[in-house]
């Protein structure tokens, strides 16, 4: 295993000195660096031109340049990269740091949102082929992956931010709004939870009908502008949470995993008040170790009360105890939501990743910065949904083919456990490699999206060094860029020996 | 199926939880205020201004607001945009609030005194001689006053005689020449507020030399030295002494993205002054509370970096206040969708289209005056106005001069003695006769430019629509490397060039461009009369003499059609139509020229 990831370490590194080299020569002839300096009528041109010679070292030969800055790049070996400067003077070392982070915030949350709902979307078109819900999403995945992101960003703009942000001033429904809500809400229940025609009817009259109620309520409550959830709301959902992973599981009569459950909600509705004031100003620390105690505190109850069903009472107890976490720091954000909406009147931005010199709490921040980061995550989520979903689906479609599924059925197991147990593990496999290069690919930043929603990541280096005939932001793009497939088909290849048993190297 | 079970648990659990919970509706009523347009949204400004320089807003304090602008997607570089690396007009939007010069352009690019820092005066013609003289209150927002030192600064910045031990400038500066043409530099005491400049030569643009710049007490002190020792070490010509202070000029104030230099490196002599930085997402300013003159209208102000395509819906969704994206036809229809909410400012500004005849050895109209003639006859001006920039600027006419622009007072007087009006209608007929008389039916005439630019790529279609019928074959030259090293334009490679200058406001740039042998004069024309008026126009003090000089350039340069002008490049803003005193520049300072003055209506 060593020598292979040795093997491939010197190969790549090997192409990323040539594919650099390439670049560099590209990039040092894609235009003029004095372009914008000709059509100038200041009568300091010429001596502008020669400073930008000199600072750019456009005198010196392409081999020269180059060797200027491999040199540069070489100390990264005693990590003191130099990266350059580029064409106004900034070190690009700094540049990077600041496109990669900003580039980061922006795609890790859509790429890992786009992997689930993409494997989830997947599995259950998989699951029912050939059903109206296979045929519906499929079209609906091909229509997203074939939006032209510019209309889509200026679409989701207009609806989702401006749109809402009006609405949110007096939030309000007219009747035949209520009516269309509920009779596509109750469309889409009927879809998802299939079954007979008249299975079909009463979930589309009984999820309609909800809707039909709950928003005119929800209107009454003001819920928009003042949302509440409360304890009792918490204790119920938490409750419901609880019994359903039970009777998903083993039923609820097995009181070896309600038990554990049950006291987690206990537990969390104490912890619920303990924590009421540290939660109204946490820290991001602090949030993180809540959430780790929440699900191990339960799990640990699980692991010594669950007896001969540890593990499941384990795992419900530990979801139980995350889904009572959620709710609460859900409670709070509700709490803060209309101080929020006096300190932004209009909540969801459309450009930048945060509101200049926003002050406010820790919860209020938290929803400035949820708020602006909204639209291009969905965009980016909603357009990669497509690859994920239909790889999975075909992957699953394959897998459930063989023999030993077939296997897996003719003794008996139920179909849950053949297709999550069986079939979904091995569908896997392909799909990460997608999800790695996808990665790969993501970190280079999406420029189209970038631009429009005024984010200044990686893609915008890139294009803007390349504009300006500037090689160094190229080049330090192109080396994270290019290590980072490197590196992530690398660990494709170690995932895969890791995933199937059929490969050893 | 179990899934089936649990979805209803969960429903009926939701709705138990929303019946159990929500007591009353909560808070209080929607706050509606904000929806109603303001009252006093009648006129875009509070004050009517008097000229085309800033409006006296009388006696006014700093409103406590925010408004936020964005003149386009570049990010902020650094505090001194004077050196090569940091010289935009995207950083100068920015530092020109925090740092006051001596004068500034009028929207039409007439230059006037800014009475908030001083003032000055010519004492005499020959030798030029100026006399400064700074306000008694005016001083850095650290307290420390503005003084002959800060000048002595501005004047070493500019010095090329100023040198490191290797024999290099020393300061790293965009601009190089007040050296050589004020040789002595300001004269007067470090820490007077009087100084006077020499220049060795008359110097008609002596107005927009720029005296006050940097902070010489900051320079000085991370240079190691004190103020008196800095200046004396300039005066001195001492190169090694100031080595480290012209070291921080140069570099020192560029800083990682995002992080401001510390506050006491970066003192404002303007109405603002740096607060804080976002990399690649705003910058903020914040009123100057040390400020001597009007204070600014409005306590912050919010820079954006953001992309045309952004730009409007982020001021519909008032994330922005006021926007200059550049103008297009679908960026101006989606402005005018949002109606009232909205002012928006048309009009020209000083970058002017011109098609330039090439006079070297390959071209075809180098020697012929006839043919020059033919050709401005079937240009279709007024079409190419009408077709492609009326929707842009309905103000839009036809550009009949170089130096000066419609929008300027002496526009009228100029052409009147200048042009006949001879190429305003189309004259195919006229245009025929002249290349049968000369034998010169079919002449290919390739216009070059630089490519992709689709409004060039029309103008040259109409052009080739209306000359062809004359008798010329047009042929669209364009070409992505038509200004790079080896590209067309320096091979000579073409018989006609459109491109557009942006114009300075300085009176004798044009000399560049049109005499004999100068840099700018791509088409090598080259014409006694007018090397010999540009001559009589630059070393000439009288704002006369500049006008008569002017108007015999225009007219020569038309009696011998160096080249066609065609239209002034249009402007375009908008912004809320709440903040007050926005108003539309012609000039390259853009519309944050007056930012200080914005304010929001009650």
């Amino acid at each position: 295993m060593l020598k292979f990831i040795l093997k491939r370490l010197g190969a790549s590194l090997g192409i990323l000195l040539a594919a650099s080299f390439l670049l560099y020569i590209l990039v040092i002839n894609a235009g003029d660096p004095l372009g914008d300096l000709r059509e100038s009528v200041s009568d300091n041109r010429e001596h502008l031109m020669a400073q930008r010679t000199e600072y750019m070292n456009l005198d010196q030969p392409w081999y020269g340049r180059y060797w200027t800055w491999l040199t540069g790049v070489s100390k990264c070996f005693a990590l003191q990269c130099d990266l350059g400067t580029n064409i106004q003077g900034q070190n690009v070392a700094d540049l990077l740091s600041v496109a990669a982070s900003s580039t980061l915030r922006l795609v890790v949350l859509a790429t890992v949102l786009a992997a689930i709902f993409g494997i989830a979307i997947g599995v259950l078109t998989a699951v029912r082929q050939y059903s109206g819900l296979d045929y519906g999403v499929t079209f609906l995945t091909f229509l997203f992956f074939s939006l032209p992101v510019f209309w889509a960003a200026v679409m989701l703009k207009e609806y989702l931010a401006i749109g809402y942000n009006d609405w949110i001033k007096e939030p309000g429904f007219s009747t035949p709004q209520i009516i269309v809500i509920a009779m596509v809400f109750g469309f889409l229940m009927q879809v998802f939870l299939a079954g007979s025609v008249k299975r079909r009817l009463i979930t589309f009259a009984v999820s309609a009908a909800f809707v039909g109620v709950a928003i005119p309520y929800l209107v009454w409550l003001n819920f928009f502008r003042y949302p509440q959830l409360g304890l009792v709301g918490i204790i119920v959902l938490s409750l419901a949470i609880a019994l359903s992973g039970t009777a998903m599981t083993v039923g609820v009569r097995n009181k070896q995993v309600l038990y554990p459950a049950l006291i987690t909600v206990a537990l969390g509705i104490i912890m619920y008040y303990a924590t009421f004031s540290l939660l109204q100003a946490p820290n991001t620390w602090l949030l993180i170790g809540g959430g780790i105690l929440a699900v191990g505190i339960p799990g640990a109850i699980g692991y010594f009360m669950g007896g001969r069903l540890r593990k499941v009472a384990m795992w419900v107890s530990a979801f139980t105890g995350f889904a009572l976490a959620a709710l609460t720091v859900l409670d709070h954000i509700y709490r803060a939501w209309p101080g929020f909406l006096k300190l932004k009147p209009r909540p969801i931005g459309t450009i930048g990743s945060q509101t200049p010199d926003f002050v406010g709490g820790f919860w209020d921040v938290f929803l400035d910065r949820g708020a602006q980061l909204l639209l291009p995550t969905i965009l980016l989520a909603v357009i990669s949904l497509a690859s994920y979903s239909r790889y999975t689906r075909t992957s699953m479609l394959e897998v459930g083919q063989q023999d030993y599924i077939r296997t897996a059925r003719s003794k008996g197991l139920s179909e849950r456990t053949v297709i999550f147990r069986h079939a979904f593990r091995n569908a896997l496999i392909p799909i990460a490699t997608i999800a790695a290069f996808d990665f790969a690919g993501l970190i280079g930043g999406a420029v189209i999206t970038e631009n429009v929603f005024g984010w200044k990541g990686m893609g915008e280096m890139f294009a803007t060094g390349l504009t300006h005939v500037d090689p160094a932001p190229v080049m330090a793009f192109f080396l994270v860029t290019g290590s980072a497939a490197v590196l992530f088909n690398m660990l494709a290849d170690i995932f895969y020996a890791l995933l199937d048993p059929r490969i050893r190297v | 199926m179990r899934v089936q079970r649990i979805s209803k648990a969960v429903a009926v659990g939701a709705a138990l939880a929303l019946a159990l919970t929500a007591c009353a509706p909560g808070g209080e009523t929607a706050p509606t205020d904000s929806a109603k347009p303001s009252s006093s949204s009648g006129g875009t400004n509070t004050v009517e201004p008097a000229d085309t320089g800033l409006a006296d807003l009388g006696d006014i304090t700093t409103k406590d607001d925010n408004i936020k602008v964005t003149v386009g997607a570049p990010d902020f570089i650094g505090y001194n945009s004077n050196t090569p690396q940091t010289y935009s007009t995207y950083n100068s939007a920015i530092t020109d609030r925090v740092l006051s010069g001596f004068s500034y352009f009028g929207t039409d690019g007439k230059i006037y005194q800014n009475k908030d820092l001083g003032s000055y005066e010519k004492l005499s013609d020959s030798p030029l001689t100026i006399k400064y003289t700074i306000a008694e209150n005016a001083k850095w927002s650290d307290g420390t006053p503005i003084t002959t030192a800060d000048a002595v600064l501005s004047w070493a910045t500019q010095n090329p005689n100023l040198k490191n031990a290797k024999g290099k400038m020393l300061f790293d500066s965009v601009s190089a020449d007040l050296g050589d043409t004020v040789p002595k530099g300001p004269e007067g005491a470090p820490d007077s507020k009087e100084f006077t400049v020499t220049f060795k030569n008359p110097d008609p643009d002596w107005q927009i030399q720029s005296w006050l710049g940097a902070p010489a007490h900051v320079v000085a002190k991370q240079g190691g030295l004190s103020t008196d020792e800095f200046v004396a070490g300039i005066r001195a010509n001492d190169g090694t002494k100031v080595t480290k202070a012209a070291e921080f000029w140069n570099t020192g104030w560029t800083t990682k993205p995002g992080t401001l230099p510390a506050a006491d490196l970066i003192p404002s002599s303007g109405p603002y002054k740096l607060k804080s930085w976002t990399a690649g997402e705003s910058v903020t300013l914040e009123a100057n509370e040390n400020y001597y003159g009007t204070p600014a209208a409005t306590k912050t102000l919010t820079y954006r970096f953001i992309t045309d395509d952004a730009m409007v819906q982020a001021l519909d969704n008032k994330e922005l206040n006021v926007i200059s994206p550049q103008p297009t036809i679908d960026t101006l229809a989606q402005l005018k969708k949002l109606g009232e909410a909205v002012n928006i400012q048309q009009g020209d500004t000083m970058t002017w289209e011109h098609l330039d005849f090439n006079f070297r050895d390959k071209a075809v109209f180098k020697d012929s005056l006839e043919l020059r003639q033919a050709f401005a006859k079937c240009v279709p001006r007024q079409q190419i106005v009408d077709n492609l920039i009326k929707p842009l600027n309905p103000d839009a006419q036809v550009l009949n001069a170089r130096e000066v622009f419609p929008f300027q007072e002496n526009y009228k007087d100029v052409v009147a003695f200048s042009y006949g009006g001879q190429y305003d209608a189309v004259d195919v007929e006229g245009a025929k006769k002249i290349l049968e008389e000369q034998n010169a039916v079919g002449t290919k005439v390739r216009i070059g430019y630089s490519a992709p630019n689709p409004r060039r790529t029309d103008q040259v279609a109409m052009i080739k629509s209306s000359c062809d019928a004359a008798g010329f074959d047009i042929v669209d030259a364009a070409d992505p490397k038509f200004f790079a090293p080896g590209g067309t334009q320096e091979r000579g490679d073409y018989d006609v060039a459109l491109f557009a200058w942006a114009g300075s406001g300085q009176i004798t740039s044009g000399q560049n461009i049109y005499a004999t042998g100068k840099p700018q004069n791509y088409g090598e024309f080259s014409n006694k009369e007018v090397d010999a008026a540009w001559t009589r126009l630059a070393t000439s003090m009288d704002p006369a003499v500049h006008l008569t000089e002017m108007k015999n350039i225009e007219k020569l340069l038309w009696d011998n059609l160096f080249g066609i002008p065609v239209f002034a490049h249009p402007g375009l803003s908008a912004s809320s139509s709440d903040i007050k005193n926005v108003r539309h520049t012609a000039t390259q300072s853009q519309i944050v020229w007056n930012a200080e003055q914005w304010v929001r209506a009650e």
